[in-house]
């Protein structure tokens, strides 16, 4: 049992703004259940993910730090409110921040963080200096999913290359997004086939959703 | 939902399966059950990268290389029905290719003890999930049930039976090339394992797979080079010598439950990728690197040096020589030798509490189990030391191998003949076994033909010699029969 085995942190982003009340924000909840229960059992999953819950609707706040998954509990998740995309981003680099091992000299510090963003309207707010820095620095490996008709993928491209679009905010295409985010980190956990720097590999998107070029 | 689809085979038969919406999903593969659960039917995830050259691979595969199925059937050549049902118990190898809807794989479903029932863990879900190795080689032991770890002989017998089915492998040309935790599954219980993902193999004359490689399996010389263009002559691709890197990494994860090269040296203070890539690849370093302890971890309360000489000089070979020079690497059939070498020195630990319950007696001065520091409860230590006449040099014997003894330890052919040895083909009919009778020590020939007295003459079978410290005898008259000397310490 290694002492040295690194941490692959995950942030999901998600938005509980007042437009996914009702069987959205069920689906949402349903979804990140069902990510704990197959990560956990995923054994190399399980040794070296951790994962953090964000959500933002006229706020943003760190429901869940970031936790190892055998001591994950789920977060309440009420829908409600503007969307507050701009603070969120700023709390996701504060909480990278403090969260996230750094390499050092003398400290194996942990993987680059993996950060899953799912939002279905427009920020409410300022974000575009804090997209810009995440974009600029780079302290993680961010995947935007824009879900519904009313999501605007441009500002997610100003964030990452790695947009996707859900057409629209069914539970069964929530659903699909959760276990895509699953096989994921799993993929993130087991591969190292790219170079240090390089892009990381995902799994194709579900069906029924775009990556937006 | 679910819905039966139907799959059209190679032949043209037809066969069901279930499309789910989540099915389960590797690098290269996602996976559909049959309505019984009794096959799989896999696709791969990107269709545009099936062409000619992996059809061409994949029929060779099914077809002329494969040992699951006797030769007479149109299986690999020189096997027969006991020999291919061997092997389809240690590969889940692929039986048809699918060429509609797409070009796709069938395989048989791993046998049901490589899946986790209800009783195996108290703190998670695991019914139904498949037992990849590093559930048991890593900090995820602690959430499963005692009775589903197994003990230091099932280990040892689980490192011996992959040997022999990456030896069969590449006896035959093959390379597994992206052997894995992920690849193997193993079942600690029953001390079985089972090579999976058999559709990367490396194919001789035919264009070899692109695989991925899994984190911690890749050889050094694949990381260190991979960015090396693709038609570089010095970038290494995966192919049987990094299948034995791979290899010994999993035979010490599964012996001491931890990775041979994540140790506590940084190589990169840049990130954690960096420093991994160069952990892994060119700079690699074995945490009980003899010549350099940077890599060492603070605690290694077991080394190589516990699990007896025989195995020591292997990983040494593995990771200290060989680790950047492959060729040094042991192969798989030295590795199946000194497993069951080793196998014939381990010894039942006394203490009940021990977790691993058996370990290697190499030393007999100091009989002690390394695990738990408990004394051997025997007053002896009893070593039969095999020797074998050296070919073209009569008279000239050669220790072969040691067994630890005691009551009851059977004798077998590749004990008594020095030209038989312990694999899928070998008779196992005991042919004598020792046993204690009011402190006194006896071999009782139960099988072995010309097996001689002290003396030299004849113990027919049903027969027993009496032996003692500094006893020599002959286990069989044949020109390879074994001498036997016996050491009571």
């Amino acid at each position: 049992m290694s002492e040295f085995t690194r941490r692959l942190p995950v942030y999901l982003l998600l938005d509980i703004s007042g437009s996914m009340m009702g069987d959205p924000i069920e689906a949402v909840r349903n979804g990140v259940r069902a990510l704990i229960s197959e990560l956990r059992s995923d054994p190399q999953a399980l040794e070296t993910a951790y994962l953090s819950v964000i959500t933002f609707n006229s706020a943003a706040r760190q429901v869940v730090p970031l936790t190892e998954l055998m001591m994950f509990r789920e977060p309440p998740l009420n829908a409600g409110g503007a969307t507050a995309f701009g603070a969120a981003l700023r709390l996701l680099a504060e909480c990278i921040r403090a969260e996230v091992r750094k390499s050092t000299e003398t400290q194996k510090g942990d993987w680059k963080p993996l950060v899953f963003i799912l939002t279905d309207g427009a920020p409410t707010d300022e974000w575009r200096a804090a997209a810009a820095e995440l974009r600029s620095t780079h302290p993680a490996n961010i995947i935007a999913c824009a879900a519904g008709a009313n999501a605007d993928t441009t500002i997610l491209r100003e964030l990452t290359d790695c947009v996707l679009l859900m057409n629209n905010l069914s539970a069964g295409d929530l659903s699909q997004f959760f276990a895509w985010v699953s096989s994921s980190v799993k993929m993130s956990s087991k591969s190292l086939d790219a170079k240090p720097g390089a892009n990381i590999e995902l799994p194709p998107p579900p069906q029924g959703f775009v990556i937006v070029p | 939902m679910n819905r039966i689809a139907e799959a059209t085979l190679a032949n043209g038969r037809k066969i069901p399966y279930v499309i789910t919406d989540n099915p389960p999903r590797g690098g290269m593969k996602y996976t559909y059950f049959a309505p019984d659960r009794s096959y799989v039917v896999q696709f791969y995830n990107d269709p545009s990268k099936v062409d000619r050259n992996m059809t061409a691979r994949l029929e060779a595969i099914i077809g002329r290389y494969n040992p699951t199925i006797p030769e007479s059937k149109g299986g690999a050549v020189g096997g027969d029905e006991k020999l291919a049902k061997y092997f389809a118990e240690r590969f889940c190898w692929p039986t048809d290719l699918v060429v509609a809807p797409e070009i796709g794989l069938v395989s048989p479903a791993y046998p049901k003890s490589f899946f986790f029932d209800e009783h195996a863990s108290k703190f998670l879900e695991l019914k139904g999930k498949d037992k990849k190795s590093n559930w048991f080689t890593s900090g995820n032991r602690r959430f499963l049930n005692k009775s589903e770890l197994g003990d230091f002989r099932s280990m040892l017998q689980m490192s011996l039976l992959l040997s022999r089915s990456i030896r069969r492998l590449h006896q035959a040309g093959l390379a597994h090339s992206d052997l894995s935790n992920n690849n193997v599954l193993i079942d600690p219980k029953s001390g079985n394992c089972v090579v999976i993902d058999i559709d990367s193999l490396v194919v001789p004359g035919l264009f070899p797979p692109e695989v991925a490689g899994t984190r911690g399996y890749i050889a050094p010389e694949v990381l260190a080079t991979m960015e090396l263009d693709r038609n570089d002559p010095r970038r290494v691709v995966p192919g049987s010598m990094t299948d034995l890197h791979a290899l010994a990494v999993l035979i010490y994860e599964y012996l001491f439950l931890r990775h041979p090269l994540m140790g506590p040296k940084i190589f990169s203070a840049e990130s954690a990728e960096k420093d991994d890539f160069l952990g892994l690849g060119e700079m690699a370093l074995f945490i009980e690197d003899p010549k350099d302890s940077s890599n060492r971890p603070a605690s290694l309360k077991n080394t190589i040096k516990d699990v007896g000489p025989v195995l020591e000089k292997l990983f040494l070979r593995a990771f200290a020589e060989g680790l950047h020079d492959p060729p040094l690497r042991p192969s798989a059939m030295e590795w199946e030798q000194g497993l069951v070498k080793t196998w014939d020195m381990l010894h039942k630990c006394s203490n009940p509490d021990c977790e691993k319950k058996w370990f290697v007696l190499y030393d007999s001065a100091d009989p002690v189990c390394p695990f738990c520091g408990q004394r051997i409860a025997e007053k002896n230590v009893v070593r039969f030391e095999l020797y074998s006449e050296v070919r073209g040099h009569s008279g000239e014997w050669k220790k072969h191998s040691e067994m630890d003894i005691v009551n009851n330890t059977p004798l077998f052919k590749w004990h008594t003949h020095s030209n038989i040895f312990a694999d899928e083909k070998a008779d196992g009919t005991m042919q004598a076994y020792a046993c204690c009778h009011n402190g006194e020590w006896f071999v009782i020939n139960t099988h072995a033909e010309g097996m001689l007295s002290p003396q030299g003459n004849p113990v027919p079978k049903g027969q027993a010699i009496r032996i003692s410290d500094g006893t020599v005898f002959r286990a069989s008259s044949d020109p390879r029969g074994m001498v036997i000397k016996v050491r009571i310490i």
